[in-house]
């Protein structure tokens, strides 16, 4: 190889110096730098999204006018949804961590098709763009789901919002694309479908939804934005169209984007957790098979958020059985997750911290779910807080809890440098407080009958709303200082070792941080979740494959 | 973005020196693939998770389609009559003639074939061109006919051409007088100049069961018969009602157009009361008190509550018609409600798939220029061999929409 020559000089410049200068980063094909350069869009839109979030809830904490009036708060609440659902939770860990780790993990130069995946990142840019335009001018305030056939005669710049969602649709197709033909074409050599780290079978099930389902949303926006602009009737009960039929497409996509929302966060889960018990991941095929099957069944299921916008009877019927399937995947995820701890040798470094706060927000938030998919409760419980405590706990409690777990475990892989230990804690320990400190009231509030998306409220509610607002808002300092550290420690942190962790998939046998090819000679596919051949490296900190287990044959290419 | 990969790539020049030691055979296999079939056989998944996709994009549109017909069958074998089969027939012929040259232009590529590639590919091109050429004419029509989507749809005349009364635009027509033909009852193409008219209710008002409760004079556009309705003078007139005893006042109007009043189906509208109380042999002449002969005869096409034709010439005998007095009666009644959706689905159907016919072009004139350049060679043939299958895939929606569209029976 012509590697062999050049091992003994010096080392390869890592991908973050191999080449300088904006344009080195503007035109780069290098999937690690536009997972990079996603991730601080993504932490921004993040921190955008949090700020909506902290005035809603200001708004909230006494009845009547707090800080905004009736019509501002109905922007603030639709930004806030769809600043975190478009641009931070459905690209989140797919296209920011995702796009990092995946080739990595797969032992590849790089994701099949580069040029797309930079397409892909500036469609997310022009989308983010759009979508702060719609705030300048004038906001929208439709919620995020755009129903029909409010949003064809709101006040609010719902074209330039719309044309945003549909951009992203296809920032999103095109990387789920890019992912499902690298997982099936760059699987080096000894890396069957039953090898590959749990990581990479969520991030294939997130592919395939991305790919099936993301399209429906773009042309059922792109229908609405036509709608808004020429009239042309399709979901305007005035011009003979059918606005139930809007919500039928939007959530033909929006329930399986739950999945594309979740499924990553599980891959995420599954690899820290065997990671910070020293054990293998217990019942592997499960897991692999309840992705899958998860991403399959989300398709089945979107009627349930209809169950009172007048469908069949029996529509609903079978939309509410099918619900109940769903909780057979996670349920199968989560016990073999606690299986994995059992007897484990479990070190609590923040991404663990993490991902034990996942498991019991995920539980809660699948839970509560299964309250939701029974006909009878939803007609109590539709539209009220039990629903935005339940989606909250599944979206952020899980999802983005899981990202912020994956952030930190791969942090020094992408960086090259670690983050303050103690602060991190701290911080995971804030989050999850905080969280459950704003949500947990929300289900009580929302099963005695306060309506979501209300402004003002019975003087009963007072003290919820106001547990609340102080929870989200030690939610929202613990996630601003973690950002703030993070950008800090990105430039001054310690250096990291190779493997920080002792993880056990490619992506620790990789230079940290890792070079343009993400490695200097094809790797050797490591028994996976396999703990016994590392040691803790005493003199560099870090993890080391026991010098016994001789390498393999080189098996890639 | 069939194509994700552009031969120019600054992926080589960016990473010189830095060779796997694959052995590439075309300068334009990329670094990160192990070699020419790595490349080619990603790429090929990737194109067919992309026509998945599209499929996908365009699956929303068939549901609509369906969801629509099956309400509303009425309006799709009514309003399919306006699209011109024989367009769409020309169309579909030239679009599969396309697909041949795709296909064939991927074999002259397979084999080296550079001439073959350019010639298949410009008839591809040309194909395409032309395709959207005739669905130009075919639009401009709609255009200009009022045959439109959603709230535009206002069309000037049925099907087989007999004028209505539009709403809110001028049709084109010829600058005579409008002429109502006493026969059939119905307008024949015409203007009405500022005039004055009377509308007289006496002559077709002698079967009236009903009292006629307004006149407008209502032809182009709401703020017209506003205007109009303005000008209203009413003149009592006694008149008796054919069989009835007892005479009844019949209200009689004289009508001040201000401006010119064009187009075919000009007219006045008569509304006549109850919905439930109007008689279906109510007639209403209007003439014009200083242009001698012209007579028109109170249509009812305008607003959507009074879509039943009124008039005495419209009442025939019930008799069994031959299929084709069906067709030209459906084809010369005014429009079921609703059928401004089958435009709406015909436009967003048709035009999302215009839109592909123009991306598909974009797409073969680059693969033409690199052609012509030599770029392509038997182990470097994948942009020809994925725009080929998007396009048969552009096809292959076109033979959907076509019978979908036009062929219904």
């Amino acid at each position: 190889m012509a590697h062999a020559a050049t091992a003994d000089t010096t080392p390869e410049p890592s991908y973050l110096e191999v080449t300088k200068g904006w344009k080195s980063w503007a035109y780069t094909l290098d999937h690690k730098r536009i997972g990079f350069m996603y991730l601080i869009g993504i932490l921004c839109a993040l921190m955008l999204g949090g700020a909506f979030a902290l005035l809603v809830r200001a708004e909230l904490f006494l009845p009547g006018e707090t800080i905004v009036g009736q019509a501002r708060y109905n922007e603030l609440f639709t930004l806030h949804g769809a600043v975190m659902v478009f641009l931070v939770i459905v690209p989140g860990i797919p296209a920011a961590l995702g796009n990092f780790i995946l080739p990595i993990q797969l032992g590849a130069p790089d994701v099949a098709f580069p040029r797309l995946n930079l397409a892909s990142f500036y469609l997310w840019c022009i989308g983010a763009s759009l979508m702060i335009l719609s705030i300048v001018l004038g906001g929208i305030d439709t919620g995020w789901t755009f129903y029909t056939p409010y949003s064809l005669t709101s006040q609010g710049a719902v074209i330039p919002a719309v044309l945003g969602v549909f951009v992203l649709g296809f920032s999103s197709i095109f990387t789920g694309l890019n992912f499902l033909v690298t997982v099936h074409k760059f699987r080096p050599q000894g890396m069957g479908w039953f090898q590959m780290p749990l990581n990479l079978w969520a991030l294939y099930s997130t592919a395939v939804i991305q790919v099936l389902a993301t399209p429906v949303l773009g042309i059922t926006v792109l229908l609405l934005f036509v709608e808004n602009f020429l009239h042309i009737g399709i979901f305007n009960p005035e011009l003979g169209g059918d606005p139930v039929l809007f919500q039928h497409f939007f959530w033909f996509y929006s329930h399986p984007a739950v999945y594309i929302m979740i499924i990553p966060a599980m891959g995420v889960v599954s690899e820290i957790i065997t990671t910070f018990s020293r054990k293998p991941i217990f019942g592997y095929r499960f897991i692999a098979y309840s992705s899958i099957s998860l991403a399959l069944l989300s398709f089945l299921v979107w009627g349930h958020h209809l169950f009172v916008s007048g469908q069949s009877r029996l529509a609903t019927m079978v939309f509410s059985a099918l619900t109940f399937t769903v909780a057979i995947p996670s349920a199968i995820k989560v016990f073999n997750w606690v299986a994995t701890l059992y007897k484990g040798d479990i070190r609590l470094q923040t991404p663990m911290l993490y991902v034990l706060s996942f498991l019991l927000l995920f539980t809660i938030g699948g839970l509560t779910g299964l309250f939701l998919g029974i006909l009878a409760i939803d007609v109590h419980l539709h539209d009220t807080y039990f629903v935005v405590a339940h989606f909250h706990y599944v979206m952020m409690g899980s999802t983005l809890v899981a990202f912020m777990g994956g952030l930190h475990y791969w942090f020094p892989k992408i960086t090259g440098r670690m983050y303050p230990e103690k602060l991190g804690q701290l911080c995971a320990g804030g989050v999850f407080f905080g969280f459950n400190l704003t949500f947990l009231p929300q289900f009580i509030m929302g099963s005695r009958g306060m309506p979501r998306r209300y402004w003002d409220y019975d003087p009963e509610f007072t003290i919820f709303h106001q547990l609340s607002t102080v929870g989200a808002f030690i939610l929202g300092i613990s996630l601003f200082i973690s950002v703030i550290y993070l950008a800090w420690a990105a430039k001054n942190g310690p250096k990291a070792p190779d493997n920080p962790w002792g993880g056990t998939t490619l992506e620790w046998s990789a230079p940290t941080p890792p070079v343009l090819y993400n490695f200097s000679t094809p790797p050797e596919v490591p028994e996976m979740y396999e703990y016994d051949d590392l040691v803790e490296d005493t003199v560099n900190g870090g993890w080391i494959r026991k010098p016994s287990t001789g390498p393999k044959t080189p098996k890639h290419h | 973005m069939s194509e994700p990969h552009d031969p120019d790539s600054g992926h080589h020049g960016e990473h010189d020196g830095h060779d796997h030691g694959h052995g590439h055979g075309s300068r334009f296999i990329q670094h990160h693939y192990d070699d020419a079939s790595h490349q080619f056989d990603s790429g090929k998944l990737g194109i067919w998770a992309f026509l998945v996709q599209e499929v996908l994009f365009f699956s929303a549109l068939f549901v609509c389609y369906i969801l629509y017909r099956t309400h509303h069958p009425e309006i799709y074998e009514y309003a399919h009559h306006y699209l011109q089969v024989k367009f769409g027939a020309i169309n579909t012929g030239v679009l599969i003639l396309s697909s041949l040259t795709a296909a064939w232009a991927v074999r002259c590529a397979q084999l080296n074939q550079r001439k073959g590639l350019i010639l298949c590919l410009t008839v591809t091109i040309a194909c395409a061109v032309g395709f959207l050429g005739i669905k130009y004419v075919e639009y401009a029509h709609k255009i200009e006919m009022g045959e439109l989507y959603g709230a535009k749809f206002d069309p000037c005349a049925t099907p087989n051409e007999t004028p209505l009364l539009t709403k809110s635009k001028l049709c084109k027509g010829t600058k005579s007088s409008v002429v109502w033909n006493k026969d059939t009852g119905k307008p024949d193409a015409g203007c009405i100049g500022p005039k004055a008219f009377r509308i007289n209710a006496e002559t077709h008002a002698i079967t009236a069961k009903c009292t006629v409760d307004e006149v407008k004079f209502a032809l182009n556009g709401d703020k017209k018969t506003e205007q109009s309705r303005r000008s209203l003078e009413p003149c009592e007139m006694e008149r008796e009602a054919g069989g009835e005893s007892k005479p009844k006042k019949t209200p009689c109007f004289l009508i001040q157009a201000n401006e010119n009043v064009c187009g075919a189906g000009a007219g006045a509208l008569a509304l006549y009361g109850d919905e439930e109380k109007r008689g279906d042999d109510i007639g209403l002449d209007v003439a014009c008190v200083d242009l001698p002969a012209v007579e028109a005869k109170a249509d009812v096409f305008a607003t959507p509550e009074t879509t039943t034709t009124l008039g005495a010439k419209q009442i025939q005998p019930i008799a069994a018609k031959t299929d084709a007095e069906e067709v030209e009666e459906l084809e010369s009644s005014p429009p079921p409600p609703k059928t401004n959706m089958f435009f709406s689905i015909y436009f967003a159907m048709t035009g999302l798939h215009g839109i592909h016919v123009l991306f598909g072009i974009f797409v073969f004139v680059w693969l033409l220029i690199r052609a012509i350049k030599g770029h392509f060679t038997p182990d470097y043939f994948g942009p020809v061999d994925y725009a080929a299958l998007y396009w048969h895939l552009v096809d292959l929606i076109w033979i959907f929409l076509f019978p979908l569209m036009y062929l219904i029976h």
